[in-house]
């Protein structure tokens, strides 16, 4: 709350999140009018240039939760924070080099189409929803609980309201102005957040005279562990959880559903190409951004009583490092800036994954699986009203979890991505043997084992169900249920050897080269 | 040549694009996950007398080459890749 520093709210705070509002708001009015066909609702007709889509990607990534959290975690730790922001990072060269041609290239509005290409689509399709639904509603609760306490301390409203406030402005973005207005949301939001990071960096650095030597030795004087911030702490204890993080920051990133559809946005697989890689700058340059900010908050927030409980302990909680770093070098002026920026910041992501979780419904589930042949006209009105059921949904969840613990869930998010999505997706692309049934076995086992693996391991098992020992001792499923996940595709599918699964294998040569060149070649090739 | 020909050449052009850069991106990253796993200390080690570590400058080159790879990608797919699909087109 901004009344934590002068003792009374921060209307700075308020006008400019006011406009904000306004100005998203006037966006969603212009995009509904170019809004009237499910492609356009999905894809913003794909007009979206590289550069454009690049924007909207990393600004779907930095996320109020990846701003505060990782600069939080600097702040703690020290070097640990930089682990994360690696990992995630480290997905996007994979997602440029495996992922976004072919998928841009095969797909429509998602990447179940792209899985269902040669396959048995109804199954699939149904699997392919269950991991993008779980994906998004898990990452959605930790979203929309994490907004709620943050709007709470930012703007001094009250938990329920703030949740009523993001699900009513989520739901007109994504209902009335679909793609096109959630990427514009987008888009703003990243600049702005873009533009305040460096500002606070900046300024940080500034009183340093940009000296990093004399910043850095500065931050080890000041920090309670002295030199050992600049070390690896206890992040990661054991080779099994080093690999299991590794692989589920890695290859999760390529299992998102609400980043996959971004690449149906723009025009061909040229423009895709060019979003990643503008993307990967962008992300690259705030994670950077961010581990300054975590440093200067060490030196500048971590000893100034101004932002200390009574117990010595930062006000709020380590996630507000960056908040208040922003008060200590840019007044109430930069603190209502970041505010209103954290604010957007929560709007544009989870309008972003209320759109996948609709495409989910109306496009796979509902116009490919329940009624098929369905027209254009019903297939948008589910698709709005989809919209409006999964704003609802959050609101309610987001009021549910408020007292939990739901930090894991963005894992989980991850480790269900990085072990169902991700796997059907990459063999679907490149594996000539892959047949319906080893798709359904084998990304089911993993999404099972999955989830199961969490509900067993530390965090929920011992921490939230208060048993006394964990049955799965990892903190990270990734490296089981992914194995699984390959293991069981791999398996039943060479073991397939129904009419089915050879019709398959023989659409993979036309369905392969599509993926390559983007263009339908069946009267190219002659054989 | 023939259309054929011209569609292989694209998937070979492709893959002796993608498959270093997929090295260079895996390799790096898993050795530094496994560094901090295994020998954590390694990346203690002072830089001179400054109070930064090898772990944070090897961290920050991890983050530059990830950049050099996607705009490397971006840069070959673009020279070697792009003017054979257009021959497709063309022929």
């Amino acid at each position: 709350m901004p009344s934590s520093h002068s003792g009374d709210i921060n209307f700075i705070a308020i006008w400019m999140f006011l406009i904000f509002v306004t100005v998203t708001l006037c966006i969603t009015l212009w995009a509904a009018r170019k809004t009237r066909s499910t492609n356009s609702f999905y894809t913003a007709g794909g007009n979206i240039t590289g550069f454009q889509n690049g924007l909207a990607i990393s600004g779907d990534f930095m996320s109020a939760a990846s701003f505060l959290g990782i600069s939080g975690l600097v702040f703690l730790s020290g070097f640990d924070g930089l682990i994360y922001s690696i990992g995630f990072l480290v997905g996007w060269p994979i997602i440029l080099l495996l992922i976004a041609e072919p998928l841009r290239n095969l797909g429509k509005y998602g990447f179940s189409d792209v899985v269902s290409f040669r396959l048995n689509e109804k199954p699939v399709r149904i699997l392919a929803a269950f991991g993008s639904l779980s994906t998004v509603v898990l990452y959605l609760i930790a979203q929309m609980v994490g907004a709620g306490k943050l709007i709470e301390i930012l703007f001094g409203l009250p938990y329920i309201t703030a949740e009523i406030i993001v699900g009513i402005l989520m739901i007109l973005y994504v209902t009335f102005g679909g793609m096109l207005a959630t990427t514009w949301v987008q888009i703003i939001k990243a600049i702005l957040l873009l533009f305040g990071a460096t500002l606070i960096a900046f300024l940080v650095l500034n009183k340093f005279q940009f000296s990093f030597n004399q910043f850095f030795n500065m931050a080890v004087a000041t920090h309670q562990n002295g030199i050992g911030i600049m070390a690896p702490g206890g992040l990661i204890s054991d080779p099994v959880s080093a690999i299991s993080l590794g692989l589920a920051l890695m290859f999760g990133t390529a299992g998102l559903p609400h980043i996959l559809m971004r690449f149906f946005t723009v025009s061909d697989a040229k423009q895709a190409r060019r979003s990643v890689a503008f993307a990967t700058g962008f992300i690259g340059y705030f994670y950077i951004l961010t581990f300054i900010i975590g440093f200067g908050a060490i030196i500048l927030v971590s000893n100034n009583p101004a932002y200390l409980s009574e117990g010595g302990i930062i006000r709020g909680n380590n996630n507000m490092a960056a908040i208040h770093l922003a008060h200590a070098v840019g007044g109430d002026v930069l603190l209502g800036f970041i505010s209103a920026v954290a604010f957007a910041t929560i709007l544009a992501v989870v309008s972003g994954l209320t759109l996948a979780g609709a495409s989910a419904i109306s496009h796979d589930l509902y116009a490919n699986v329940l009624n098929k042949g369905a027209d254009d006209k019903s297939q948008m009105k589910i698709s709005k009203y989809a919209s409006v059921g999964l704003g609802i949904f959050a609101i309610i969840l987001g009021i549910i979890f408020e007292k939990q613990n739901v930090a894991y869930m963005v894992g989980l998010a991850f480790a269900i991505a990085a072990s169902t999505n991700f796997p059907i997706l990459l063999l679907s692309i490149y594996w000539k043997k892959i047949t319906t049934r080893g798709v359904l076995t084998g990304g089911s086992a993993g999404l099972i084992t999955c989830i199961l693996l969490v509900i067993l391991g530390p965090i929920v098992w011992v921490e939230i169900l208060n048993n006394k020992n964990a049955i799965f001792p990892y903190k990270y499923p990734a490296l089981f249920s992914m194995s699984v996940t390959f293991i069981g595709i791999w398996f039943f599918s060479i073991t397939d050897n129904s009419l089915q699964a050879k019709k398959e294998r023989k659409l993979f040569n036309s369905q392969y080269m599509r993926s390559q060149i983007g263009k339908n070649i069946t009267g190219i090739l002659s054989k | 040549m023939s259309k054929q020909a011209l569609l292989n050449k694209v998937v070979k052009t492709k893959q002796r694009i993608i498959r270093p850069l997929l090295f260079f991106t895996i390799a790096p990253y898993f050795t530094f996950i496994f560094v901090i796993a295994f020998y954590p200390q390694y990346f203690s080690n002072l830089i001179l007398d400054s109070s930064v570590s090898t772990g944070i400058i090897l961290g920050l080159l991890l983050i530059i080459l990830i950049w050099v790879i996607t705009l490397l990608y971006v840069y070959l797919t673009n020279k070697y890749v792009e003017p054979i699909i257009q021959e497709i087109d063309s022929a």
